[in-house]
């Protein structure tokens, strides 16, 4: 199927400039990193509320939380590695134990920075801060989605954290409120059910029509939120289907799969298969190699699929 | 520097910009701005001062380099490759799936590459313990650090700038490609270094700024770093794309795409051109 496609960049910075013109008290921190990547619009129009700190991840950090105590609503955005893993002690404490109103979005995420290799890959983010307690953690499936996350981001109370991929992203579903916490069945199925994030989702919708065409019939459910976790519809899922396969643009430990699996095991107990990144280190690559390399590429997830199938009957 | 000395450098400084641009427009992506600033250090380093064995790169009289400012690794491979560490051709295969040369340094991956880097700051740390190392078993073996003025703004930056000093490491030279810009603008305009030779030298190194592109300067600073009893900080004045006149000291000149390298072909040319003039 063919989609519209939309720059992830762009409709972050849209959404904070027009939420920035409703809420004075929103700014903008950046870490050698802001103009080119969406953010411009806004520093032309607020270059009062703008803070190019330089190449300073773990000041920005701090000094989010700083303006959050002043009464301020910043949002720092940069490459995920560089916002979770890299100022991680910062984010645990100035954000995540002070419970500070900072809105960090990890942007790039997976393997998006495929030019830049290892250093840059976002594959353990949600991770590191589905760690933290008290942090929401975000990963929008598509563009409509990024847009309504993000205004519903900059108006909730408390920290967030969202990721994205950069590259040129889908638009698959019409545009509609979007609520924290809540997981969607988009395709009902009986024979096994998908459960994703972010916007390798496309990957996952194409596959299940490739196995509904094979007889397989695939319930989809994506997960926007990843913390706090969307139990009852795992839950359903589980009890409709009996068993699930978690895909995912981040390491198969550590992340969503990891999370249903913690919910199967206290209140649906099903057998999970996990398909993300393998832990192990990556080359550098293109994309689309790398996405096909870790099967989570649509024919990649049809065949994962049907193996788990095939192994849970034999 | 003897004229002969430095004419071989010139033509080795050369070669080392031509591979840089023919390997990342080739692959259509790579830092362009900050290989070709730093590709002067690289060639005095490789080209006179470094120890260094390509048929056993583990040697372990090696020097060692951390190219801290790990995106800048096309220049490397360049000089690593012409000086043996691998073959040439292997250039092309920058980023491609299974390569030996991702386009930020990594140890565990190229001959001749000793630490891995790419996400600024970490590099220069692990270059000091490279020289804590060694001075602990008295070896005379020589560390070398590069980093970028933009990444200068990590904090990590500066915990070396106070630990080397009072660890009293002498074996170990922090090289900065001062120039003058970060990824998106002029580092002026982000956060501004300001007299950072001063700051070193208020830090306790032994500092001293030289013209980046002026290779018997580069040496010759080495050369005096190497007498003083400190560790040395050579703040190298440098413009960012050198070499590439119509891309340099510009701002989106830190990493190309597609059809941004657009001239390239020519700009191989007359380097080549000038190569065969020497
Ligand atoms: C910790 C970290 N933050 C951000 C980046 C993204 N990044 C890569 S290069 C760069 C600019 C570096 O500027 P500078 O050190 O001056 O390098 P040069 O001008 O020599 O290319 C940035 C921000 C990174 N690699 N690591
Ligand atoms: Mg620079």
């Amino acid at each position: 199927m063919k989609y519209e496609m939309f720059d992830a960049k762009k409709i972050i910075g849209e959404v904070t400039l027009q939420e920035a013109d409703a809420n004075p008290n929103i700014v903008v921190v950046s870490t050698d990193s802001a103009p080119r990547t969406g953010m411009a619009g806004f520093i032309a129009k607020y270059p009062d509320r703008y803070y190019e700190l330089g190449i300073m991840e773990q000041s920005a950090i701090g000094v989010s939380s700083g303006f959050a105590t002043a009464g301020k609503v910043p949002v720092f955005c940069a490459p995920a590695p560089f916002v979770t893993a890299r100022p991680f002690e910062m984010f645990k404490i100035d954000i995540g134990y002070m419970q500070q109103n900072v809105k960090a979005i990890g942007r790039n995420c997976g393997f998006n920075y495929s030019d830049l290799g290892p250093t840059h890959y976002g594959l353990e983010d949600i991770a590191l801060v589905r760690l933290i307690p008290g942090v929401t953690v975000l990963a929008p499936i598509d563009a409509s989605q990024l847009r309504g996350a993000m205004r519903t981001m900059l108006r909730h109370g408390g920290p967030v954290y969202l990721r994205i991929g950069t590259a040129p992203i889908h638009k698959i579903f019409d545009e509609e409120a979007f609520v924290i916490g809540e997981g969607k069945v988009v395709r009902e199925g009986k024979d096994v059910a998908i459960v994703t994030t972010g916007e390798i989702a496309v990957n996952v919708f194409e596959a299940a029509e490739t196995l509904a065409a094979q007889g397989i019939n695939a319930m989809v459910v994506t997960m926007p939120t990843i913390s706090p976790l969307d139990e009852a519809i795992i839950r359903k899922a589980a009890e409709a289907t009996g068993r699930i396969v978690v895909v995912e643009e981040h390491y198969e430990v550590g992340g969503l799969g990891t999370a249903v699996c913690e919910t199967c095991a206290k209140i649906a107990p099903v057998p999970v298969k996990r398909l993300g990144v393998p832990h192990v280190y990556l080359s550098a690559g293109p994309y689309d190699d790398l996405v096909k390399y870790c099967k989570l590429d649509s024919a990649g997830i049809v065949e994962t699929v049907k193996a788990f199938i095939a192994q849970e009957n034999s | 520097m003897e004229a002969n000395t430095l004419n071989e450098l010139k033509k080795f400084a050369l070669d080392i910009r031509i591979e840089t641009l023919n390997m990342i427009s080739k692959h259509g992506f790579g830092h362009m701005g900050g290989s070709l600033s730093v590709a002067d250090a690289i060639t005095v380093l490789y080209g006179n001062q470094m120890k260094y064995d390509p048929e056993n790169p583990k040697w372990d009289g090696r020097d060692y380099l951390v190219l801290s400012k790990g995106h800048c690794g096309p220049a490397l491979y360049s000089a690593l490759a012409i000086k043996g560490f691998f073959p040439r051709e292997e250039l092309l295969t920058i980023n491609k799936l299974g390569t030996r040369l991702p386009s930020h340094v990594d140890k565990n991956l190229t001959p001749g590459i000793d630490m891995t880097a790419g996400s600024l700051g970490q590099g220069v740390s692990c270059a000091l313990g490279i020289a804590l190392g060694l001075k602990l078993q008295n070896k005379p073996n020589m560390v070398y650090a590069i980093i970028g003025d933009g990444e200068a703004q990590e904090g990590q930056v500066w915990e070396t700038m106070l630990i080397a000093p009072n660890r009293g490491v002498k074996n170990f030279i922090v090289l900065l490609d001062n120039n003058k810009q970060q990824l998106d603008e002029f580092t002026e305009h982000i956060s501004s270094l300001g007299d950072i030779r001063r700051k070193a030298e208020d830090f306790g190194w032994y500092a001293l700024t030289v013209d980046g592109h002026d290779l018997s300067a580069i040496d010759e600073a080495i050369e005096k770093c190497k007498a003083e009893d400190k560790p040395g900080f050579i703040n190298m004045e440098t413009v960012k794309g050198k070499g590439w006149p119509d891309k340099e000291a510009i701002l989106g000149n830190h990493a190309l795409r597609g059809a941004a390298f657009a001239g390239v072909d020519e700009a191989i040319d007359n380097l080549r051109k000038e190569l065969a003039a020497i």
